[in-house]
């Protein structure tokens, strides 16, 4: 857990990262404490910067990066609380998963039984226990991301850091290593998992950090952050036989300023406040008699959001 | 088709081919199991917390180097070893340890001192030299092939996989990381090199059955076989841990130190053979070794340039392959990807 003065487990005041001409993260300020926070952005965010900066890998080129109150670029202590899952790391590929993680559990410090003992527990958390003693090379995706989650959690870290944890998993494997990051999370440790896929991070977490080219988008969380898109348009989606008889019977409404008809048997309803026209959607429905199919809030979901965010 | 010959209860689907089976006329169908497919696993989720304490660095840095130096003899370690290269390695060390078998058929012999086995084989400072720094087979065959062998993924499959990940997200920092990985190398060099000179020595007084006096005799001069050991270690271990390190490819790395090691004595001794000067062979990390034994030895010197020379070479090809190591350490996962 996290020191007594509550100092957070991660601190960035005003990072920046350039490599050359290119920026990585620019003028990045955040504080994270305790549950599981999404970091969310699409390909070259900066999403794999910033955990270099926290991972001490990179120096910042301006501003502060603090773990615990330490920086890890100057000092290596902070890591005997971390566990960290790179996107790119291989793996020992000839050793078994029991092996792999008891020798990685003895680089933090283990003796071979402690290694041995944790080693069992984290693979037996993370669904490998029956396969602990085959070759990682044998192993599928989803399960290498698991045994990468397993060395990871071998020392209790307080801090978990998880860059693209869920890249390439199958369904199954997906939904055991969101199980496992929710249950983290639920522990109380400080839990950063990042992807590019939306829908992933909504079924983990409501906390989210949203990078694009490097800038911080939003912080906090995601439902907040919708409220305070208010202003934005969002859209309604009926399915329909006679989307023009209906449009004209919703054109009349006060939250609606707009329609469309994307495709045929589609009409669109376009409103500043999607409450409103919700309460009045059923009422001018019945009152139309137009049959209706089916009914869609397209916007209503984490990609969207991204989109009205960066301008999309 | 008729449903009799699906197997519904047993849960195992079949269905027809939509086009080119039948004639189009009938009416196409197809069965889907009744019995759910077990895709899922359902496993406890109960995460235990851990309350040991880690243990400080040394102990980091001692699983560091047993994961490297292990890996040797087993699976579990830093590379998967080919059986070959495991048993070249094996060979290497016979090879090197082989003169401890002749002085023990001496010793059941009753051969004297001037006998032919004692001449080629015990302990005399040519012999003692040649122990270590003699050039065939030891350092045409043995040694470079040793270190080649080694040296080859030591740093470079690091660079090559991203493995330096798993260690720089422990508390583990380059000065260690690469402290261990240079220490690795040493003592498996040194338990080839070193521990070989060291057996050689100690059985022939046991096999001989010497007294104090030849110990008195001999051992400045085994001492000083074991100073040039040990430099021919960390010459080779700074050359070949510099290649690995500045490269992603484990045979590069073995190719560009055994290129060094001939090379340069190729080179040298062609200069040497067609313009009668030995300068040249201040390029050769060996003959500079070699010359360096001599002298401590106190035989015959083979290089008509001042040993000075070979001296600041030597110190300048550990200093600059050192420098390379730390440089291209110190860049490891710190690059854009």
């Amino acid at each position: 857990m996290t020191d007594d003065n509550k100092t957070p487990s991660v601190i960035l005041e005003n990072v920046s990262k350039w490599y050359g001409q290119v920026i990585g993260v620019n003028d990045i300020s955040l504080a994270i404490e305790g549950g599981v926070t999404g970091i969310l952005g699409p390909n070259g965010a900066g999403k794999s910067t910033l955990f270099k900066l926290l991972m001490g890998r990179i120096k910042p080129s301006q501003g502060s990066v603090k773990l615990f109150g330490i920086d890890p670029w100057s000092d290596t202590s902070p890591y005997r609380r971390i566990g960290y899952v790179s996107e790119s790391e291989r793996l020992y590929d000839w050793m078994t998963g029991q092996d792999f993680v008891s020798t990685l559990a003895r680089l933090h410090g283990m003796t071979r039984e402690e290694s041995n003992a944790r080693a069992e527990h984290v693979l037996d958390f993370v669904g490998l226990h029956d396969v602990r003693h085959k070759e990682i090379g044998k192993y599928s995706k989803g399960m290498r991301q698991r045994v990468k989650i397993a060395h990871a959690l071998v020392h209790d870290p307080d801090l978990i850091i998880l860059d693209e944890p869920l890249h390439g998993c199958d369904p199954i494997a997906r939904t055991s290593i969101m199980n496992v990051i929710r249950e983290l999370g639920s522990q109380g440790k400080t839990v950063l998992v990042s992807s590019h896929i939306l829908e992933e991070i909504e079924r983990i977490t409501e906390q989210i950090v949203i990078l694009h080219n490097g800038r911080l988008l939003a912080l906090g969380n995601l439902y907040a952050i919708r409220d305070l898109l208010d202003k934005h348009p969002h859209r309604i989606m009926i399915t329909t036989d006679e989307p023009r008889k209906l449009a004209s019977a919703f054109i009349e409404e006060e939250p609606v300023f707009g329609v469309r008809f994307p495709e045929k048997g589609k009409l669109e309803i376009q409103t500043n406040d999607l409450s409103a026209a919700h309460s009045v959607l059923p009422r001018v429905i019945v009152d139309s008699k137009v049959p209706v199919s089916r009914i869609d809030n397209p916007d209503d979901n984490l990609e969207s959001l991204l989109g009205y965010l960066i301008g999309g | 088709m008729t449903k009799d010959l699906v197997d519904l209860d047993g849960g195992q689907t079949r269905m027809e081919a939509a086009y080119g089976s039948d004639d189009g006329d009938e009416d196409h169908f197809a069965i889907t199991a009744k019995k759910e497919a077990s895709l899922g696993a359902i496993f406890e989720q109960n995460y235990r917390s851990w309350n040991g304490n880690l243990g400080p660095r040394w102990v980091r840095n001692y699983a560091i180097f047993r994961h490297h130096v292990f890996g040797l003899f087993t699976s579990k370690g830093h590379r998967n070893y080919n059986p070959f290269v495991r048993l070249t390695i094996l060979v290497i060390f016979i090879g090197a340890v082989s003169p401890i078998a002749m002085l023990f058929f001496s010793s059941l012999f009753g051969s004297g001192p001037d006998g032919v086995i004692d001449k080629m084989w015990g302990v005399n400072r040519s012999n003692l030299w040649g122990q270590v720094l003699g050039y065939f087979p030891r350092n045409l065959c043995y040694w470079p092939l040793l270190t080649a062998l080694v040296v080859g993924g030591m740093i470079s499959d690091d660079r090559r996989n991203g493995t330096s990940a798993i260690y720089f997200s422990r508390p583990v920092t380059r000065v260690d990381y690469t402290l261990m990985k240079y220490l690795s190398v040493a003592v498996v060099l040194g338990f080839v090199i070193v521990f070989s000179y060291m057996a050689y020595y100690t059985l022939a007084i046991v096999f001989k059955g010497e007294g104090w006096a030849f110990l008195i005799d001999t051992l400045p001069m085994f001492l000083s076989g074991l100073l040039c050991s040990i430099l021919l270690v960390i010459t080779y271990t700074s050359i070949g841990l510099a290649l690995s390190s500045i490269s992603q490819s484990r045979f590069f790395s073995a190719i560009a130190f055994l290129s060094i090691i001939y090379g340069t004595k190729l080179v040298a001794l062609l200069i040497d053979l067609q313009f009668d000067t030995s300068i040249l062979y201040i390029l050769s990390p060996y003959d500079c070794l070699a010359h360096f034994g001599q002298w401590m030895l106190g035989i015959e010197l083979n290089y008509s340039h001042s040993l000075s020379l070979s001296i600041v070479s030597l110190i300048l090809m550990n200093g600059i392959s050192i420098m390379v190591l730390v440089s291209r350490v110190s860049s490891l996962e710190v690059t854009r990807e």
